[in-house]
């Protein structure tokens, strides 16, 4: 895993064959002619070793398209409560926000909360904070008179 | 540096050709992801107790800084007040309009309640217009910083708009 390998200056042969990584650009530590430079200059990077084969998992990055689209519907749910209240709405209304809210949240533990532990914790307040926020809204709507016409109800005064 | 540019010199480099702009000698990939990164760090500084230098009490605040901490603030309060309305809904034995007609025998007049309608249309538009302005990011656009200036005020001038409309309602 700590074995260094260096890679020749993409200056010496210039960009191509950086791109195709091919195994002849890999050079063992030890052939160093420079007597000038009696240090090596070398610069830490992070760079997919050219042996990686692709198994990275692509959970992270459609989490974010998934909280971009759903935010895009909760922004098209807005005049449709408004000019179509009902239940339909009413159940969409609790599951996008409760889920907006959720990852929301979630970023933010992800950026400020360090430490195994505490991140595991934080997850797991959180989640229950959902669960609970998503089934209290369910049961409003079931029970009570629903998003829409409690909105409505508020403005009507 | 000066060595670092007589050894490039020594090669003979024409500069044009870096085209990635590498001017070291050696490149060498690290063998740890950045999460992994992130987390030694955190977890080597609070296990020496280091304090942590100061960074927003002392860098000047910007229009775009405050918009973005008001974004996440936003997001915190309105999110906050959903889960409080939800548990209110399974703990409070009576029902919605009940207790709003309670409020409303409490209140100190009209202009009460158009403050607290404009309390909360505003954390809503400001959230949703921001939210807006943070999808046009998304897609690549408006990150010239004049632009990223222009499109804040738009969005602050619309949120006050909207707020004293849905207030006025």
């Amino acid at each position: 895993m700590a074995a260094l390998v260096t890679i020749s200056s993409v200056c010496y042969r210039g960009v191509r064959p950086l791109l195709f990584r091919s195994s002849s650009l890999i050079r063992p530590l030890a052939v160093q002619k420079d007597r000038d430079c009696p240090y090596l200059i070398s610069a830490k990077i992070h760079a997919t070793p050219s042996n990686y084969a692709y198994s990275g998992s692509k959970a992270a990055s459609l989490h974010w398209t998934g909280e971009r689209i759903l935010s895009i519907a909760l922004l098209g749910l807005a005049p449709v409560a408004y000019y179509y209240p009902g239940p339909a709405v009413d159940y969409s209304l609790a599951a996008a926000l409760t889920l907006h809210g959720h990852w929301g949240l979630g970023q933010i533990v992800t950026d400020y909360i360090h430490g195994d532990f505490k991140i595991k914790m934080a997850n797991a307040g959180l989640f229950l904070l959902s669960t609970v926020t998503f089934a209290g809204l369910c049961y409003f709507n079931y029970h009570d008179v629903g998003i829409c016409k409690a909105v409505a109800l508020l403005w009507s005064k | 540096m000066a060595l670092l540019l007589r050894t490039v010199a020594r090669q003979g480099l024409c500069l044009s050709r870096s085209q990635f702009g590498v001017l070291y000698r050696h490149v060498v990939p690290m063998g740890t992801t950045a999460n992994e990164e992130m987390n030694k760090f955190w977890a080597k500084n609070t296990r020496l107790n280091r304090p942590v230098s100061p960074h927003i009490s002392i860098y000047k605040w910007s229009i775009p800084m405050m918009m973005s901490i008001s974004h996440r603030g936003t997001g915190v309060a309105l999110s906050s007040g959903i889960s409080a309305f939800a548990l209110a809904a399974l703990v409070l034995p009576e029902s919605y309009p009940y207790y709003l007609d309670l409020i409303h025998s409490m209140t100190f007049g009209p202009q009460f309640l158009a403050f607290s309608k404009f309390a909360l249309a505003f954390p809503v538009a400001y959230h949703t217009f921001n939210g807006i302005r943070h999808l046009a990011w998304d897609l690549g656009k408006g990150f010239k910083i004049p632009e990223v200036y222009r499109s804040g005020y738009i969005v602050v001038a619309l949120t006050v708009l909207t707020s004293i409309g849905l207030a006025a309602m």
